[in-house]
């Protein structure tokens, strides 16, 4: 169970361009919830996923996993507990490592290095097997930088990175956004199952209704820094990109103009 | 043959700055000043009478000691790296001259971890230069074990992807302190050879070692084109040798009419042409790929 309670997140506080990202959210994700954030630009979608990575510590409020309180872990404490895909696909590897390193790095996210060799038969055998089942032929590649691979390619193989260690959530930061719409298509799929298959909670950021819509058990909105509507299971299931707009609508009393969102 | 001796230590140099300019990317001019405080701390301790072996493990531990300092600065206060270091290069030539009392220490006729070579019967020309190969061998070879470790690749990782690394459990404080004082402790041990071999230990000998530094790992670079660690590490070391073998051959052509004080010209010259090498294959590259679609 994740828990995030009324967290607030003020950017550049105290100057003429002062932002409140956050202004009181609150949300409990289930283990097995795949929840997912949509939101216009500036709705503060990104800024939470951050506070739960922990990239932004919150002014006020608490993130606990699991009942343990991690609101004062940095990023990397809370790598034993979060997993991560990032939007821009070069952030998510390290371009001059090869495949097979930036696999033995993440074999490892959140526990103790030691000075072993990083790399030996027994992992890069189980590395080609979970590479060969994306079939683009990564599974031959091991030995070249991953800076070689399109960006397409390289979320791929994040995704894969993410799942080599238990973890308590995923979190997926539109991790399809820069990429084309095949190549987007393919690697929600490639969500998709690898979240159902391991069973993992997950948490994902979207700038598509229609994705938010698609993938996943739970919907929620944000808006300036709030959370608008959250909707879940079956009362989800039979929703529309026109029924969100509705639900928009009713709770913040706005009409949506966001065309980035609305044309996604 | 001179050369070469006079070079072997700065193969060392090269793997530091390797370390910390291209594996940690932290541009770090410390080494300015740890190679003459490893040279400064293994010949004052010689001088007193420590055994040469222990002198050249404090002279390792102070430059680590450096380089710990360059970055704890950097990473604690977050200053930036190259101001950090220049922090640490500035204050090192006062505490150099401090250490060790003068400007100069001699080492003639004292014992150093190269004694024992005198006595083989094998021409002294050659052992030295011999000696300095297995050392910076055995130390390549080290490096290369600890950068193909868990360990090693999480210090890889932190130099290439910052928030990456962070998002796999890295500390990627620990890393820069760690790598930064390794880097530092490489070249200090490089001063102690270099002050063992050549008898002496002077506070201006670190003037422009991380520009040697560089060049020998620029110019493997623009040589080799390293893809993988190993390559990189070997491509530095060769590197540092044919920049010490240019170098010595500019200046003694006579045709070219250098004199010994046109060295940093040289060495800034050559270091140019090898930072645009690569940049100027990539052209010639593109200007054959559009030429022959046309």
């Amino acid at each position: 169970m994740i828990r995030m309670t009324d967290l607030h997140v003020t950017f550049n506080r105290g100057t003429a361009m002062e932002t409140k990202a956050l202004r009181g959210v609150t949300l409990n994700i289930k283990k097995g919830d795949f929840v997912c954030v949509i939101g216009g630009n500036g709705a503060g979608k990104s800024t939470l996923l951050n506070a739960l990575c922990g990239d932004i510590i919150p002014e006020q409020g608490k993130v606990s996993i699991d009942d343990q309180d991690v609101t004062s872990f940095a990023s990397w404490q809370r790598a034993p507990y979060v997993a991560r895909v990032f939007q821009d696909p070069m952030a998510g590897t390290c371009a001059n490592l090869t495949i097979e390193e930036n696999m033995a790095l993440a074999m490892k996210r959140g526990e103790k290095r030691n000075l072993r060799f990083a790399l030996n038969k027994e992992n890069r055998e189980k590395f080609h097997h979970q590479l060969s089942r994306l079939r683009l032929g990564l599974e031959n590649r091991l030995k070249d930088p991953i800076g070689m691979l399109s960006g397409g390619q390289r979320q791929a193989v994040s995704l894969i990175m993410a799942v080599l260690r238990p973890m308590k959530i995923i979190a997926l930061d539109e991790h399809t956004a820069a990429l084309d719409p095949k190549t987007a298509a393919f690697i929600l799929e490639l969500t998709r199952e690898i979240v159902e298959e391991n069973h993992l909670t997950a948490l994902m950021v979207t700038h598509s209704m229609h994705q938010a819509l698609e993938l996943g058990n739970r919907t929620l909105m944000l808006h300036e820094g709030r959370i608008v509507f959250d909707v879940k299971d079956k009362a989800r299931k039979s929703l529309t990109v026109a029924d969100l707009l509705e639900l928009f609508h009713k709770a913040s009393g706005l009409e949506l103009d966001d065309d980035s969102l609305l044309l996604s | 043959m001179g050369a070469l001796e006079i070079g072997l230590p700065y193969g060392l140099v090269a793997m530091g700055v390797l370390l910390s300019f291209r594996i940690l990317d932290f541009p770090d001019l410390t080494v300015d000043g740890s190679f003459p405080l490893g040279a400064a701390v293994c010949a004052i301790l010689i001088v007193s009478g420590v055994d040469p072996w222990l002198a050249t493990g404090c002279a390792i531990l102070a430059g680590m000691a450096a380089g710990f300092t360059t970055a704890w600065i950097s990473v604690r206060w977050n200053i930036l790296h190259l101001l950090a270091s220049i922090l640490t290069m500035t204050a090192l030539y006062s505490i150099n001259l401090r250490i060790m009392g003068r400007p100069n220490v001699s080492l003639l006729g004292e014992k150093t971890i190269f004694t024992p070579l005198e006595k083989l019967s094998f021409p002294h020309l050659y052992t030295m230069p011999i000696a300095m190969f297995i050392v910076t061998g055995i130390i390549l070879a080290l490096l290369y074990r600890f950068l193909s470790s868990e360990k090693g690749l999480a210090m890889r990782a932190t130099g290439s992807n910052l928030r990456m690394a962070k998002a796999q459990g890295i500390s990627v404080n620990h890393q820069i302190l760690f790598g930064i004082s390794l880097s530092n402790g490489l070249v200090a041990l490089a001063g102690a050879l270099f002050a063992q071999s050549q008898g002496f230990a002077d506070v201006t000998l670190g003037t422009g070692t991380i520009i040697v530094g560089l060049a020998a790992v620029i110019v493997g670079e623009a040589i080799f084109n390293p893809k993988i660690i190993l390559a990189a590490l070997i491509a530095c070391v060769l590197g540092s040798f044919f920049y010490r073998l240019v170098v010595a051959m500019a200046l003694n052509a006579s045709f070219l009419g250098l004199q010994a004080s046109d060295l940093n010209l040289v060495t800034a010259i050559l270091v140019g042409f090898a930072m645009i090498t690569p940049k100027l294959r990539a052209k010639i590259l593109d200007f054959k790929a559009t030429r022959s679609r046309a």
